[in-house]
């Protein structure tokens, strides 16, 4: 941690700097913004910490239900207080709901889906492959529907679900088991694969969730595992099972022959399993091999040349026995006998599921998701003990969840985050109280759906867009790099321009009506001022008003005018008030504080959604 | 206070790699170092990764006459590359290699003596080998052996090139998210699109300045916004709004006379537009532009994904060839890029532009039985540039059956990939510190493939960059 004097002359330089920015007339070849310039060596600056001591904290209740939702709401915030007499109370009857999201009623979030009219959801994988079976080439987006439909819906459920603990956790899952949806040919199995591979196992077990996940045709072909036979089993499945599904590369010993010797058990640990067995803590490359030897013949029925797999539907998982090798394997140095079958694979999820290994990797995941990009070794290993105790149990991810969220360190921390362009764009739809229902769109229309999504993917976060199996990164530095950070602020003030049904059709309205909800807030005109209406809506956006953003907001919104001074949020302009403008007041003496009024609004509340507090967790 | 903690972070860095086993090297760390180098060029590097392990064996098979073609034979069937017939590989001059059929534009660059391929490339780590795409791949950016500590090679070379005290754009890392060969740097710029990267979505009405009215308009405001504390993410915050405003004057739009006006118009009627992976086009014209509007680009890094051809990887004497469309993405798009480049009115920019192209790893020689190909070992790498001694295969691969192959299933590595780029950063970026770059790393000796002066390669000791500092 820097000391407070660092942090000050940290702060002094970027002050400077962003006074420069705002003085500049830029040029490409002004020397002052320069990449490599006085001061800079090439080497990004080592001073600044993480999370110092001098950062203004919101109320623990704010920090909480920022990070365990997917975005803070004034609303929330109601609810909860009423949950109990201190904080420490709410939280543990919030998370009580929360973790038990059957019990919880979403009727409004239920009826925004049923209101977007998805056609795919519902299938069961059989009806999905022949779906896709009728479509085949003809007709891509027709194909594509499911996954297009699966990402609006997700969208939905994040901005709009009550089960907010669940949808934060369903996406901790889908990373981590990450799958492209666009796989052409897994891409029409997809709502299968989130809604029975994923979704009923958020908070159950880690074995049921691993086996689910491997059985479902999404991960089949991301994986290519339903091509795998004995004689020529592909391990591309076994690989990533083993180190990103289960082990990690944190245990990951490499290339070595004779793993299983004395020598090479002590090098590179054992430990005795639930049934007596000694099995290797680290895995090496052999065990990539026997694994998937051992899961050869796992299948979906229908997606070889050699067709149905016995009566299983085709679309469905489907164990091929005469395509197993059924030859005796050592996987972690455990012997498998031969001849076992299906039994096999079901004995590597097993050994994965209750090896400390695992434990500890999935654990570090989930402290990382819910606490900070460096958490405790005391944290981690407290949640991998749990994970690990717990392996047999239908609840131990709930278990688990609840003890890294009861946690002082997810308590007491601040900062140690930043959102994720989906989260940002997620949270800032809830914060405003949008309306928006996205559903996929074939017209030449651009709707705010299509302008949402294209902006997202540029931003590198598109829903289920990651093209390889390791998922989203998870930490600061991967997302404040220019690129994502910079197309973060382009997207999030578009927010408030958005219209619906055409997204820059000016006669439709916002999906978000900001002018519409700070009238109904400020009923008397007398109380429309900078002041309050920034105020008003630093406390939705950031449940707090920190500085400089609110300052920043209430100078730029009231301009000349005093702060306390009351602003004009209803003459608009005379085409009707189609521009939501307010009206154009540039004539001198200057009056900006009553030019484009209602326009300024919205803007003055992109400033607040740039800025580092609404980027914090 | 600054500089001890850069020089604290840089004895980690290095000790851990002498630390790894090259003796020779302690004694050099702390040996009199030499001040920035004074043989810094200006040329530019470019460095195309392809993501997912390209499979070698089919961008450059052996040609007819090759002593490898049998062998070759034997081991690929649904994949093959034939050398006669529909699909048949191109021909290159002074070589028993051949090219895959719809490398076209490598070909034709290759027989100029402007491309030249390193057959055996790949990583020397020590032990273990991995197979894993993304620990690979890493471990080649991070560029320490193994392991790393959020620095890439790229950072290095820039700290340690000679770069004068004011260049504009050293370093672009395009792509979303920062790849990790410019981890670290604070020369990069990281954006997937020069055309979307910029602030537009405020209202029109309060977005921009208008001076004439005495409006600051929101995109000048979020400035002061990411100020006010010490942290990593108000850092982030304000380089990012300075590289959008570096790079607000710039229309990255390709020209249209009524929309774009100041778009960009390649040279030499470079075309752009790919079938297939249209991104990596549309970045390699943004990189060209950049080159152009003489920012001081100096090292980029640019990727071209979808080669891990586990699956129906396909061949060119059918009609489905997936490989054969990574292909012509690769080579389509590096020759638009350098007839642009090459045909620039004010001179030949080729001439000190220097693209390498690699991957984390090659694919195994025998195909599998999903007619596609799983992960090995060497593989081929991609030098391309007016100052490339082309026209030539450098390296060497000894056999592809039994004893010749790395534990007897992959194409061995006898050239090291630090080699190959070392050449690059001493004949061409005129930097020595290839031992600062690559920690861990000695031997150096160049192949050949480069024009340019030799230097002796070096350690860079940023310590005594200033001179000697007191605490």
């Amino acid at each position: 941690m820097a000391t407070a004097a660092a942090s000050a002359a940290f702060a002094a330089k970027r002050r400077f700097f962003g006074a420069l920015l705002a003085s500049i007339s830029a040029s490409p070849t002004d020397p002052r913004l320069s990449m490599r310039r006085t001061g800079r060596d090439g080497l990004r600056d080592d001073d600044a910490p993480a999370s110092p001591d001098a950062l203004t904290f919101p109320i623990p209740s704010v920090r909480w239900l920022s990070r365990a939702t997917c975005g803070f709401t004034t609303s929330d915030h109601g609810a909860f207080t009423a949950l109990g007499a201190t904080d420490d109370a709410r939280w543990t009857a919030w998370l009580a709901q929360q973790l038990d999201p059957a019990t919880i009623v979403d009727s409004a979030c239920d009826s925004r889906i049923a209101s977007a009219g998805f056609t795919t959801l519902n299938k069961t994988a059989a009806q999905l492959w022949a779906a896709r079976e009728a479509v085949g080439d003809s007709n891509y987006s027709l194909r594509m529907l499911p996954i297009a439909e699966t990402e609006c819906a997700t969208l939905i459920r994040r901005i709009y679900s009550k089960r907010q603990l669940f949808e934060v956790t369903a996406e901790f899952w889908h990373d981590h088991f990450s799958v492209f949806g666009w796989d052409y040919d897994g891409g029409p199995m997809f709502p299968a694969f989130d809604r029975d591979a994923i979704r009923p196992h958020v908070f159950g077990n880690f074995r049921a969730m691993l086996q689910a996940t491997c059985e479902s045709a999404s991960m089949m072909y991301m994986l290519d595992l339903y091509s795998s036979v004995a004689g020529h089993p592909n391990e591309n499945y076994a690989r990533e099972l083993l180190e990103l599904h289960t082990l990690g590369a944190e245990n990951y010993a490499g290339i070595v022959s004779n793993p299983d010797s004395f020598a090479n058990m002590n090098l590179l640990g054992h430990f005795t399993s639930w049934d007596g067995e000694e099995e290797r803590l680290k895995y090496v490359d052999d065990d990539v091999y026997e694994a998937a030897r051992a899961l050869s013949g796992w299948t979906i029925s229908d997606s070889n040349w050699w067709g149905q797999i016995g009566s299983a539907p085709p679309g469905t998982f489907a164990y091929d026995d005469t395509r197993h090798d059924q030859s005796t394997k050592h996987i972690l140095a455990r012997y498998f006998t031969p001849y076992q079958g299906q039994a096999d694979g079901a004995l590597l999820f097993d050994m994965l599921a209750q090896h400390p290994g695992t434990a500890h990797f999935v654990a570090g995941k989930l402290c990382r998701r819910f606490v900070g990009d460096l958490p405790s070794n005391a944290l981690v290993q407290a949640a991998a003990d749990l994970f690990h105790q717990q392996w047999q149990a239908p609840d131990q991810l709930r278990q688990v969840i609840e003890l890294i969220l009861q946690s002082d360190e997810f308590k007491t921390t601040w900062g140690t985050k930043m959102k994720r362009p989906a989260t940002s764009v997620v949270s800032a739809l809830r914060a405003l109280g949008a309306d928006f229902t996205p559903v996929p769109d074939n017209s030449t229309t651009y709707t705010p759906t299509e302008e949402l999504i294209s902006r997202l993917q540029a931003a590198g976060q598109r829903l289920f867009y990651w093209p390889a199996p390791n998922g989203y990164p998870d930490n600061q530095i991967a997302w404040s790099s220019t690129g994502t950070l910079g197309l973060t602020m382009k997207l999030l003030p578009r927010l408030l321009e958005m219209h619906q049904v055409e997204s820059y059709n000016n006669a439709q309205p916002f999906i978000v009506d900001v002018q519409g909800q700070t009238l109904a807030y400020f009923t008397n005109a007398a109380d429309r001022t900078a002041a309050n209406i920034i105020g008003y809506w630093c406390d939705r956006l950031l449940g707090q008003r920190p500085e400089p953003t609110r300052t920043i907001a209430v100078d730029f919104f009231r301009q000349e005018a005093a702060a306390t001074a009351p602003l004009d949020l209803t003459t608009d302009n005379t085409d009707g008030g189609a521009q939501h403008t307010g009206v154009w007041h540039l004539n001198p003496p200057n009056t900006l504080s009553q030019h484009y009024t209602i326009a300024r609004l919205r803007v003055a509340i992109g400033l607040i959604l740039c800025s580092p507090d609404f980027l914090r967790r | 206070m600054t500089s001890i903690q850069r020089r604290d972070f840089l004895k980690g860095c290095c000790v851990s790699a002498v630390a790894a086993g090259s003796g020779s090297r302690a004694y050099a760390y702390f040996a009199p170092p030499p001040l920035l180098p004074a043989t810094a060029t200006n040329d530019t590097l470019v460095v195309v990764f392809l993501r997912g392990a390209m499979d070698g064996l089919s961008l450059l098979p052996p040609g007819a006459g090759s002593p490898l073609r049998t062998d070759y034979e034997a081991a690929r069937t649904n994949t093959r590359v034939p050398v006669s017939g529909t699909g048949a590989a191109l021909t290159l001059n002074g070589t028993t290699w051949a090219l895959h059929p719809r490398a076209t534009g490598l070909r034709n660059l290759y027989q100029a003596g402007h491309a030249a391929f390193v057959v055996g490339a790949g990583q020397v780590q020590p032990n273990p080998i991995v197979r894993s795409h993304f620990e690979a791949q890493s471990n080649l950016e991070f560029g320490v052996g193994g392991g790393g500590n959020g620095i890439g090679w790229m950072t290095r070379h820039l700290v340690s090139g000679g770069l004068p005290a004011n260049v504009p754009l050293p370093a672009v890392s395009m792509g979303s998210i920062t790849a990790n060969s410019l981890l670290g740097s604070s020369d990069a710029i990281t954006m997937n699109s020069g055309s979307d990267f910029r602030l537009d979505t405020f209202h029109w009405s309060w977005q921009n300045d208008d001076a004439a009215h005495g409006l600051v308009g929101g995109v000048n405001r979020m400035n002061a916004l990411w100020g006010g504390n010490a942290t990593l993410l108000e850092r982030a915050g304000m380089d990012t709004l300075g590289s959008l405003a570096l790079l607000r004057p710039i229309d990255f739009n390709p020209y249209d006379a009524a929309n774009h006006p100041n778009g960009y118009q390649p040279s030499g009627g470079a075309n752009y537009n790919l079938t297939y992976n249209s991104g990596f086009g549309s970045q390699l014209r943004n990189v060209a532009q950049m080159i152009k509007l003489n920012l001081g680009l100096r090292a980029v890094t640019i990727d071209l994904g979808n080669w891990d051809t586990h699956v129906g990887q396909g061949n060119p004497a059918q009609s489905y060839d997936w490989f054969g469309n990574q292909v012509s993405s690769l080579s389509d798009g590096l020759a638009a890029f350098y007839t642009d480049l090459s045909s620039n009115p004010s001179g030949n920019l080729m001439q000190r532009v220097n693209v390498l192209v690699l991957s984390e790893f090659g694919r195994r020689v025998l195909e599998n039985a999903d007619s596609g190909t799983d992960h090995g070992y060497g593989n081929v790498m991609i030098a391309l540039g007016g100052a490339v001694n082309g026209g030539s295969v450098y390296g060497n691969v000894a056999g592809l059956a039994g004893s010749a192959l790395y534990e007897g299933t992959d194409v061995a590595v006898t050239t090291d990939y630090r080699r190959v780029i070392s050449e690059a950063l001493i004949r061409r970026m005129g930097n020595p510190n290839i031992y600062y770059a690559f920690p861990g790393y000695s031997g150096y000796s160049p192949l050949g493939i480069f024009q340019g002066t030799d230097l002796p390669p070096a350690n860079f000791d940023q310590i005594f960059r200033n001179g000697f500092e007191t605490a």
